[in-house]
């Protein structure tokens, strides 16, 4: 239990089920890989069974999407509020909404299975009255490397660049996603 | 600062951002839309509430942006109550 995230440097061991509002049905995030709080994060997610029911086993662009909102726009942008405010994840949740509200253009290049492995990297474009965008790509990752031996060394440069080895196959590219968090009594109105 | 200059340097601000329909900032007054009249993303709300931030040297509150409508009056309204408790 994070009782307040001035406590923690990063969402890197954090369990997204924590800082995400989604119920368990609804994550499409299970691990942060990297995470630098004025700049972006890498977090991973292994499409299951369930993910790709009723879709020959392809797991779909818009859950793609979602997936990167959530390891970028929700996490970050619920990290740096929570900070803001000086309180936990849970108090957050209490008093907002994460709202995804925009999305500029998505080019898909490849596609992911059930089982595939595949990681969200994104790039905080700014942040501000509690709305954050951000830029960045989906890569299949190569099977069997062990990601947090990986991202342990990524850095602010790399993340820029989308500087990963060769085998990192890309998915999507990703632009302008853009999300808010919403007190919950205006979401009511 | 009279809510017609606080217009002009909206028009100003309008003018730098590309999703803003341009052909239509001729005829802004205080009933105009921004999404409604000028077709502005909603999305982009944000981004015109940052710059009259720079643009007018206030600074608005989370919560400001959180009740703020879409004319050009609310955001009028909304700069001349950040100057007054400036």
């Amino acid at each position: 239990m994070i009782d307040k995230t001035a406590a923690i440097d990063n969402l890197v061991g954090i369990e997204p089920a924590v800082v995400l509002s989604h119920g368990p049905t609804k994550i499409l995030l299970d691990k942060y890989l990297w995470h630098s709080p004025d700049a972006g994060i890498v977090a991973s997610y292994t499409p299951t069974e369930r993910d790709v029911k009723d879709h020959f086993g392809i797991f779909r662009g818009v859950d793609q999407i979602e997936a990167f909102a959530q390891a970028t726009i929700v996490s970050c942008g619920a990290f740096t509020e929570s900070r803001k405010l000086n309180c936990s994840f849970a108090e957050l949740k209490q008093i907002f909404i994460p709202v995804f509200i925009g999305i500029g253009p998505v080019k898909f290049h490849s596609y992911l299975e059930t089982g595939d492995t595949f990681i969200s990297i994104g790039q905080i474009v700014i942040y501000k009255f509690r709305q954050m965008v951000c830029n960045g790509r989906i890569y299949k990752a190569p099977e069997g490397l062990d990601l947090d031996a990986y991202f342990s060394a990524f850095n602010k440069e790399r993340l820029t660049a989308y500087d990963l080895s060769n085998d990192f196959v890309l998915v999507a590219e990703l632009q302008d996603v853009t999300g808010r968090a919403l007190k919950r009594e205006v979401l009511k109105q | 600062m009279e809510r017609q200059q606080i217009i002009d340097g909206l028009v100003d601000i309008l003018k730098t951002i590309r999703t803003v329909d341009q052909s239509k900032l001729a005829g802004i007054n205080e009933g105009t839309d921004f999404i409604a009249d000028l077709n502005t993303p909603s999305t982009e709300m944000i981004n015109i509430a940052a710059k009259a931030e720079q643009k007018f040297k206030v600074e608005f509150d989370d919560d400001d942006i959180d009740g703020l409508g879409s004319k050009v009056k609310d955001f009028v309204d909304l700069i001349i109550k950040a100057k007054a408790r400036a």
